[in-house]
Parts: C-alpha cells; sequence; structure tokens
C-alpha cells in the first residue's frame, strides 16, 4: 500500500477496481528563483535614459571623491543617491550642473553624456546647461526679494517676456510647485517670510520656471518638518510625469518613498543602482543591505 | 547576519521575535509528540494534558504578534529584516494552527479510549514519526537558516500523503465490513487527517523559511501524494453482482 504512486489529479478510482500503472516517476522539485527585471526591461517603451554617467571621476585637489562611477539616469523617473556621509553622492550631483566649477582645485574626468553632448566639455555654456538643468539646495535660498521676483529674477536671466505672459509664467511655476495657492494673495511680499516648507517650494518653482529638463535636488527636505517634508514628495512624484528628477538624501525612508531608482554609493563608488524596491527588499550586495538595514558601522 | 545593528535594542528585538518562535516551536512539536502517544499508548492523562497545554502555544502567538507589529510601526525595517518579522508573523500563525491540531488528536485519543482498539491504528505511529520528523527538522531549517534542510521537508510531506490516503482507503474497508467499527474508525480517520495536514502547516513553513533566507519565493507546484479526496470503495457485493 505504501508504495503505492499517487493517482493523477481528477482520476477516481475505486479501491478494489484495477490499479493502472503509474503514470511517470515521482515529481521532482524545481525552484525557480523570481526573475528580477533589470532597470532597462522597466516600462521600456516610456523610458529613455537622460543622462549618461561613464566612469566619472572627481578630484578635490589630490583626493579623489568619485572612483569611477557609471550609471544611467532615466528620463520622467526620480533617482536617488543615498549612502553614508563623505560617499560622494552630493559630489555626483554636483558635477551634473558644473556647480563645482566655482571652486578651484576640484576637476573631473570621465564622460557625462546629456543629450548627446558631454557635460564635462569645458566648451559647454554654463548658462545655458544651468538653465536646462535646475538644482535647490538642502537650505531654502530665497532670495531677499518678493515672492513674485524671486521667480521673475531668474526668467529675466534668459528671456524677454511682456507682464501678462510674465505674471502666467509665475502662476504655472507657483502652481506646479503646489504653493500658488498659499502665495496667490502675497505675491509682493518678501519670500523671507514665507515658512521653510514654504520657501522650499518657492526655490523649486523657481527652478521650475526655467522649464528645466533635469531637477537635481540637494536634501531638499533635510531642513523641513514632516509635513512638510511629505508635501515636497508629493511634489516630486507629481513633476517627474515632465522632469527627469535626481535626489541626494541621508533619509532612506525618503529614497524608499520617492525615487523608482536607488543608486547607492560608498567611499566614492557606486556599490548598487538598480529599482527602489529591490534595493529596499532585496539588494544583491551585502554593503547596500546592511545599509538599508542600518548595520553599518 | 553577521553584522550587527547599529541600534541595539533593534537587534535585540529581532533576537527576541527569533526566539520567540523556537520556543512556540518547541512546545508544539512537544504538544504533537504527546498526542500522538496518547493514541498509541491510549493514554487518556496525557491527552488530557495536551489539551491544558494548547493556550501556551495561543499566548505565545499574541506576544509574537505584539513585538511584530511594534518592530514594524517602530523600526521601518527593510530587506532581510522586514522579511524576518513577515516570517515570525507567518511561521506563529503556522505553529498555532499545529498546535490546534494536536489537540484535536488528543481530545479524539480520549473518545478512542472508550472503546475496543481496532486493527487500523497501527498506521497513526508511522504517520506520527514523519510529521514528527517534518516539524523538528523544519524547526532547526528556522533555527539556523537552513534552506536546504527546508526544502527537503517541503518534499518529504508527499510521502506523509501517501499514508494518509493508503490509510483512508483502509478504513473504509474496515467501517463497511462490520458498521460497528464506525465510531473508532471515523475518529481514526480524523486523527490521520489532523496529522497530513500538520505536515501541509510543516511545507508552509519551510516556504517562508526558504522566502525568509532567498528573498524569492519557493515556486514550483509542490508534488501531492494525498488522493484520498478522489477515492471511493463500492461494496464488495456490487461488484461480485456484475
Amino acid at each position: 500500500m505504501m508504495s503505492e504512486s499517487p493517482v493523477p489529479a481528477y482520476a477516481p478510482r475505486a479501491v478494489n477496481g484495477s490499479d493502472t500503472p503509474p503514470p511517470g516517476g515521482r515529481p521532482v522539485l524545481r525552484t525557480t528563483i523570481g526573475t528580477t527585471s533589470t532597470p532597462q526591461q522597466i516600462g521600456k517603451q516610456a523610458m529613455a535614459t537622460k543622462i549618461e554617467i561613464k566612469d566619472l571621476r572627481f578630484y578635490y585637489k589630490k583626493y579623489e571623491a568619485l572612483k569611477g562611477i557609471s550609471l544611467p539616469i532615466y528620463d520622467k523617473r526620480v533617482t536617488a543617491f543615498i549612502g553614508p556621509s563623505g560617499c560622494g553622492k552630493s559630489t555626483l550631483l554636483r558635477v551634473l550642473n558644473r556647480i563645482y566649477q566655482l571652486y578651484p582645485d576640484q576637476r573631473a574626468s570621465g564622460e557625462v553624456r546629456f543629450d548627446g553632448r558631454n557635460l564635462l566639455d569645458p566648451k559647454l555654456d554654463l548658462n545655458l546647461l544651468r538653465a536646462k538643468i535646475g538644482m535647490v539646495f538642502q537650505k531654502p535660498t530665497p532670495f531677499p526679494m518678493s515672492i513674485y521676483e524671486n521667480i521673475a529674477f531668474g526668467i529675466r536671466l534668459y528671456e524677454k517676456l511682456p507682464q501678462s505672459e510674465m505674471d502666467g509664467r509665475i502662476e504655472q511655476a507657483l502652481r506646479r510647485a503646489a504653493l500658488w495657492d498659499e502665495v496667490k494673495d502675497k505675491l509682493k511680499q518678501s519670500g523671507l517670510g514665507l515658512s521653510g516648507g514654504q520657501q522650499q517650494r518657492l526655490c523649486i518653482a523657481r527652478a521650475v520656471a526655467l522649464e528645466p529638463e533635469v531637477l537635481l535636488l540637494d536634501e531638499p527636505a533635510s531642513a523641513l518638518d514632516p509635513i512638510s517634508t511629505l508635501k515636497i514628495e508629493e511634489l516630486i512624484s507629481e513633476l517627474k510625469s515632465d522632469y527627469c528628477i535626481v535626489i541626494v538624501t541621508h533619509n532612506m525612508q525618503q529614497a524608499a518613498r520617492a525615487a523608482d531608482y536607488t543608486a547607492f554609493m560608498y567611499l566614492g563608488e557606486l556599490i548598487e543602482f538598480d529599482e527602489t524596491q529591490i534595493i529596499f527588499t532585496n539588494p544583491s550586495k551585502k554593503q547596500t543591505e546592511d545599509y538599508v538595514t542600518g548595520r553599518f558601522g | 547576519m553577521a553584522s550587527e545593528h547599529v541600534v541595539k535594542s533593534f537587534e535585540e528585538e529581532l533576537k527576541r521575535l527569533h526566539s520567540l518562535i523556537s520556543r512556540m516551536g518547541g512546545i508544539a512539536e512537544t504538544q504533537l509528540a504527546d498526542a500522538i502517544r496518547a493514541v498509541i499508548d491510549r493514554d487518556s492523562e496525557l491527552a488530557a494534558e495536551v489539551v491544558e497545554g494548547d493556550p501556551k502555544v495561543d499566548e505565545l502567538e499574541r506576544e509574537v504578534d505584539d513585538l511584530a507589529l511594534k518592530v514594524l510601526a517602530l523600526r521601518q525595517p527593510m530587506a532581510v529584516d522586514l522579511r524576518s518579522i513577515l516570517s515570525a508573523l507567518k511561521i506563529s500563525a503556522e505553529l498555532e494552527r499545529i498546535a490546534d491540531y494536536a489537540t484535536n488528536v488528543a481530545k479524539r485519543s480520549i473518545a478512542l479510549n472508550q472503546i475496543p482498539p481496532v486493527r487500523p491504528v497501527h498506521a497513526i505511529p508511522r504517520m506520527g514519526q514523519v510529521v514528527k520528523e517534518m516539524i523538528k527538522d523544519v524547526l532547526d531549517a528556522y533555527v539556523t537558516a537552513d534552506v536546504d534542510k527546508a526544502v527537503r521537508v517541503w518534499n518529504r510531506d508527499e510521502e506523509l500523503d501517501e499514508m494518509y490516503s493508503s490509510l483512508f482507503r483502509e478504513l473504509l474497508t474496515y467501517m463497511m465490513e462490520d458498521a460497528r467499527n464506525i465510531t473508532a474508525a471515523t475518529h481514526l480517520l480524523f486523527i490521520a487527517k489532523n496529522i497530513e495536514r500538520i505536515g501541509d502547516h510543516a511545507t508552509n513553513i519551510a516556504e517562508t523559511i526558504y522566502f525568509q533566507v532567498k528573498a524569492v519565493p519557493l515556486r514550483e507546484a509542490r508534488p501531492k501524494g494525498d488522493a484520498s479526496s478522489f477515492t471511493i470503495v463500492k461494496p464488495a457485493s456490487a461488484g461480485a453482482a456484475k
């Protein structure tokens, strides 16, 4: 009795009926390992590489802060750079709009392809570059002028617009930054009078007003209270339908909530880059797992 | 888990969760062994002890739930930590069911002891031995995060299913021979079914261990050896009349 093999499914059999020979041998266990799709396979039709970073090295005098970073940054997606202090994530962001150029003794090598050109090319027009790649910093940096002028100031550097069109552009930018309803009745008041969260959204409005293609956010919410932080994150998820967004954050939960892709960096190297969900649930490198689970020394 | 958490209290909470599961598993294992022994030895006192012991397992399950909820809310665990907490929640629920089935086996053994022993009871020790080994191995696999061992338990359930299937047919025939056997045979049938179900829960635990360690599910359909759902027995006279 014990040696009988299982009857095929849905084949009723009488106990004292004639036994048919068992079909085949025992089933063998085969485990299928879940295939994790590569970033390239996700949403292929809608996704394009906006910036391609290739073997990027960066030096503060002789100190090598980035040791050969290569990764794609996708358009209309949010990419987060995470890692402990000094890992190079802010440096990487600063390369993307050449803001490091303000300082002597800082230089980059390698390649950063953006719209078919190398961003590191010294002949590149930096003003045009920064109109296309906007940046928002950790601390809100409103200019000491009215809310209206904070936004108009940047636009005037690049375009000469009639008053009515300028008004429209400013309203549009404030709406995009989810700030319009809060400031529409006090556009002439100083931007410095706004709360921290409002000031940060004003800075985002200022960046968005130039109709950039890429938005770089360096710790955009780390100086804000939790609700203002969530507002910024919500804003990021709305803005990504039009822009390529890169965010540097110390707050891993924020990267988990806001980013589609996450790059984990450590000591100037890119340890792992993948979909955010994979980085936080099943990273392939032990260093990444140690970091996201809070085991990093 | 080579390196430790920066936050020591988090590390301690995870260890505590792990040890709660081990304790729960130990109790469920003993409950099961005692229940099976109560059937074999016709020991109603031992059976009563098993029934009285069940609330301990329920209590531990609540403790696991409370701790897991707290850790999820306060620590926002990621990756391997998140999986180990989900595993603890799932495994504690499986262990609670296993202990429930063991309790039911014990209760039925008390009923069986009121009537004379019947022949097919001989299959119970064999089934009991297999299921006890499965539970022991799957708990070892949990403690040592041994995926291979977990997969072996997972595969072994087929053997238990086959034993149950053949006992099922034997009991049907036995009842047909003499209607006075029906009470004992029905209790035995439920006891065997309980043991077979415990095997299924052991395989669930094995799957959870696999996911906890590998971060991907054990997908392949498990081999099934239980054909009893499709089994019928025709009275011998009906066959002879043809």
